[in-house]
């Protein structure tokens, strides 16, 4: 607490938490230790972090010096008493100022950084309502960056294409887009990240989409929504924006089932719409399979990982046939097609593959990445978790259901990060009847990095979900 | 559950100091930290031979920076204790005894490798990894290898072998002596690794320059004739009984070169063009190498192994005639710069599996020897 870094390590702890109040208010209630919160990395020095910095500095010290001048009063003009104070001021400021920081924080957010997004948002509503291209909305609690990311290369091929960067989703991001809009675009691909009920009804407003696409359902964000079927109810609000039209689903969503509507379009590994996909092919670094529809055959080949993403491929491809793109273009569109960092991205390592889906974040993308761990032939198949964060009240039952799917992908070891789900998953692992080898890592990152020791020629690792050091 | 204890023992007064903290820091260490199954002890013997334990001690920066002759000012030196096994005292106010479990001897060359350390850790009757003291003395005795293998019918190119005080007192006996060997021939160093020393020559001027180069070194020096039409492989090898060799792997030399050790060791590799650093870019892995002669360098480097009594891991380097078609031995690595790990990855086998079979082995052959008997019971002493 008394530790001369303490200013380090609460400015990261609000970096961590994007400098919002409540996660990082939750995580200080947790914190024991603060020089154990900076675990996973170092403290990104951009302008705001150097800015809150130097004022806990600042503040720690002035603090300090009022307590030395008290105590010094005290002794000089002897006012008994006041010695007391000073040392209570000086004790006090590990607690002070961690509470403190967060002040001018809710300030400017209120004051400044609220009004000014309100602006730029309401700006962008008024672009995005006259642009002429065809506007598609991604939603859905996972897979919204891929197949944003896949519809933009693809389309591109023969349109003129802008989306939305990374996976940066919310309101003012589809404000940045709008601000950089020509008017010339002919579609444009949005992605929206719904993270609290209404996000996905409010997006729509903003950007007023003409096609909309539900990449899936799966419990997530749900310290807001509470239960799976709100986080259903906002993101289908998408398709009743649409009325019903132009709504493009992932078949293969066990949870979007209900929420299904028979004009609906939906993708799946199977196909999309009246386009039948034909002879799969996986291996640790493709996909390959064709798509058919009456004597038309695409074939498709693509660096994504994943019979699930034979699905997302299959509809990119239907709906650049329906914009009016050629054979040939559409089969280099999938070509160019490959996997977004930290999303199923292989490498190799030490003669050993290595599958990267730490950004994968539910259950959906975790039966997805063991399925193919199952059908990739491999000397030794590795599976990597710390498990899932923000899972709510459903963490129990999620993590057994991830145990039991982790052993269906049969590999021969399983590597848990210990954390408060290890327990959850390992149930899942008995209750599946797994009998390979379980190892329970309590340093993650000694692990991660030390991974080419663990590994060699012929095995295959799949590394799957994240969990920052504000979930510690 | 209690860790299992390992101290890995590295540095010493060798020629191949260097080579041994960087096989100890990368190779053992950071495996044996990443199983959760072990408690690592580092413990640095300087090169003026004083033993230091400390946890820092386990970080790479704090030697390639240089900060560990600083270390060395504040460290206390090591004292060691036989008493049930092995036991590390730290020096201080209150000094902390440490029990060793297990021994992973990380020395290359001299004061280590050779046997010297073996010899120290049988006396303390504590469990190590790799070959015993006798394997370890064979192996690293160039001639007395060779000498041994030739008994057992094993081919090896020819030789001779003479002490360095017997060149300075009587070179021309010497040099007589090596005139029934045809050139070119190699001058060696007979205890050294890491190919420190070594040179080829082509005639007898050359020899004496060679020959006081290896006497610089060592006192025992060996003089062998090249093999023609030269491969030179190298095969690891795992086990105490039970033999697994790792993939017969093929230094990339060009005809006139040999393995020496910036070959070795300093990325020697871009001698083919390859931007590799250490073992990992100069050779060809597999070795590229008819099926016939890659199974016969397996067979004769086990067969090496078995005769040297080796154990837990050792790498057997051989030299083939292609045209002929022979496997000669040519000297025998009972400890593997870095364990020879790049060749067990590509192999199969990780650094983390590497390292825990080796412990495995090291507490196998332990239990062994603990049921030899090491009294009899005689009347000797009632005759005094």
């Amino acid at each position: 607490m008394y530790s001369p870094r303490l200013p380090n390590y609460l400015v990261y702890m609000l970096q961590s938490c994007e400098y919002q109040a409540m996660p990082y208010l939750k995580w200080l209630l947790r914190v024991r230790d603060f020089s154990t919160v900076m675990h996973r990395r170092q403290l990104d020095n951009t302008k705001r972090a150097k800015l809150l910095l130097l004022a806990l500095r600042i503040g720690i010290l002035s603090e300090i010096a009022i307590g030395i001048v008290l105590i010094i009063l005290n002794f000089a003009l002897k006012l008994p008493g006041l010695w007391a104070f000073g040392l209570a001021i000086i004790i006090a400021y590990p607690l002070i100022w961690p509470l403190l920081v967060v002040i001018p924080l809710e300030l400017a957010r209120v004051f400044i950084v609220q009004p000014k997004n309100q602006h730029e948002i309401e700006q962008a509503q008024k672009i995005y309502q006259s642009h002429p291209a065809v506007k598609i909305a991604v939603a859905g609690s996972y897979g919204k960056t891929s197949m944003k990311e896949v519809l933009k290369t693809v389309l591109s091929e023969g349109k003129k294409v802008q989306a939305t960067q990374a996976n940066h989703n919310v309101a003012i991001e589809h404000a940045k887009l709008a601000k950089k809009l020509t008017g010339q675009e002919e579609i444009l691909i949005i992605e929206y990240g719904e993270g609290a009920p209404g996000d996905v009804a409010k997006f729509t407003n903003i950007t007023h989409p003409t096609h909309g696409v539900i990449t899936g359902l799966a419990p997530a964000h749900l310290d807001k929504y509470k239960t799976v079927d709100a986080a259903g109810e906002d993101i289908f609000s998408l398709a009743s924006y649409l009325k019903n039209k132009n709504v493009y689903v992932n078949g293969q969503s066990e949870l979007a089932a209900k929420f299904l509507k028979p004009s609906f379009v939906r993708y799946s590994n199977q196909g999309v719409g009246d386009w039948k996909v034909e002879n799969v092919k996986l291996s640790v670094n493709s996909t390959s399979f064709q798509l058919v529809k009456d004597k038309q055959i695409l074939n498709l080949k693509s660096e994504l990982l994943g019979a699930h993403q034979v699905g997302v491929l299959s509809l990119a491809a239907m709906l650049a046939m329906e914009f009016g793109l050629t054979k040939a273009q559409i089969e280099q569109g999938i070509a160019k097609t490959k996997p977004f960092e930290h999303r199923m991205q292989p490498y190799q390592l030490s003669g050993a593959w290595i599958i990267d889906d730490t950004y994968n974040g539910n259950i959906d993308g975790i039966k997805a990445g063991t399925a193919l761990l199952r059908q990739l032939s491999a000397k030794r198949k590795i599976y990597v978790s710390p498990g899932l964060v923000d899972q709510g009240k459903e963490t129990a039952r999620v993590h057994q259901e991830m145990g039991q799917v982790i052993a269906q992908g049969q590999p021969d070891m399983v590597v848990l990060m210990a954390n408060s789900v290890t327990e959850f998953i390992k149930q899942g692992l008995v209750q599946a009847g797994y009998k390979g080898e379980l190892i329970i890592e309590s340093d993650p990152l000694a692990f991660y990095q030390g991974l080419e020791h663990f590994v060699a020629s012929g095995d295959l690792v799949l590394m799957q979900n994240d969990w920052p050091d504000n979930y510690a | 559950m209690n860790k299992i204890v390992v101290a890995v023992i590295f540095g010493s007064r060798s020629t191949e100091h260097d080579v041994s903290i960087i096989t100890a820091l990368s190779s053992i260490i950071k495996p044996l930290e990443l199983t959760n199954k072990y408690q690592v002890i580092p413990i640095y013997i300087s090169k003026d031979g004083v033993w230091y334990s400390d946890p820092r001690l386990s970080d790479v920066s704090l030697f390639t920076s240089g900060q560990i002759d600083s270390l060395m000012t504040k460290l206390k030196p090591l004292a060691l204790q036989f008493s049930d096994g092995l036991n590390i005292i730290k020096p201080g106010l209150k000094p902390k005894t440490i029990k060793i479990d297990v021994v992973f001897p990380a020395t290359h060359g001299t004061h280590g490798e050779d046997g010297e350390l073996m010899g120290l850790l049988e006396m303390a009757n504590v469990p190590y990894v790799g070959c015993d003291m006798p394997s370890s003395v064979l192996a690293m005795d160039k001639a007395l290898a060779k000498i041994i293998t030739t008994y057992h019918g094993i081919l090896t190119s020819d030789f001779e072998w003479f002490y360095a005080q017997d060149f300075k007192d009587r070179p021309q006996t010497i040099l007589k002596q090596l005139a029934r060997l045809n050139y070119p021939l190699f001058v060696k160093p007979v205890h050294l690794g890491s190919s420190i020393a070594i040179s080829r020559v082509k005639d007898s001027m050359e020899l004496k320059n060679a020959i006081e180069v290896a006497a610089h070194y060592d006192n025992k020096i060996i003089v062998e004739q090249a093999v023609n039409n030269l491969i030179e492989v190298t095969v690891p090898i795992i086990g105490n009984d039970k033999l697994t060799p790792a993939l017969v792997e093929q230094p990339l030399l060009k005809g006139e070169d040999f393995f020496d050790f910036d070959t070795k060791y300093m990325g020697g590799g871009g001698k083919k063009g390859k931007s590799a650093k250490g073992a990992q870019g100069y050779s060809k892995l597999p070795a590229e190498i008819p099926q016939d002669l890659y199974q016969k360098s397996e067979q004769t480097a086990l067969a090496v192994y078995r005769c040297l009594g080796c154990s837990g891991i050792a790498r057997v380097d051989l030299l083939i005639d292609t045209k002929t078609k022979k496997v000669y031995f040519n000297e025998v690595n009972p400890l593997p710069g870095g364990l020879y790990a790049h060749n067990w990855r590509q192999a199969g086998k990780s650094s983390v599996q590497i390292v825990s079979q080796l412990i495995e082995l090291a507490e196998d052959k332990f239990q062994q020897k603990q049921k030899l008997a090491t009294s009899f019971k005689t009347n000797y002493l009632k005759q005094y």
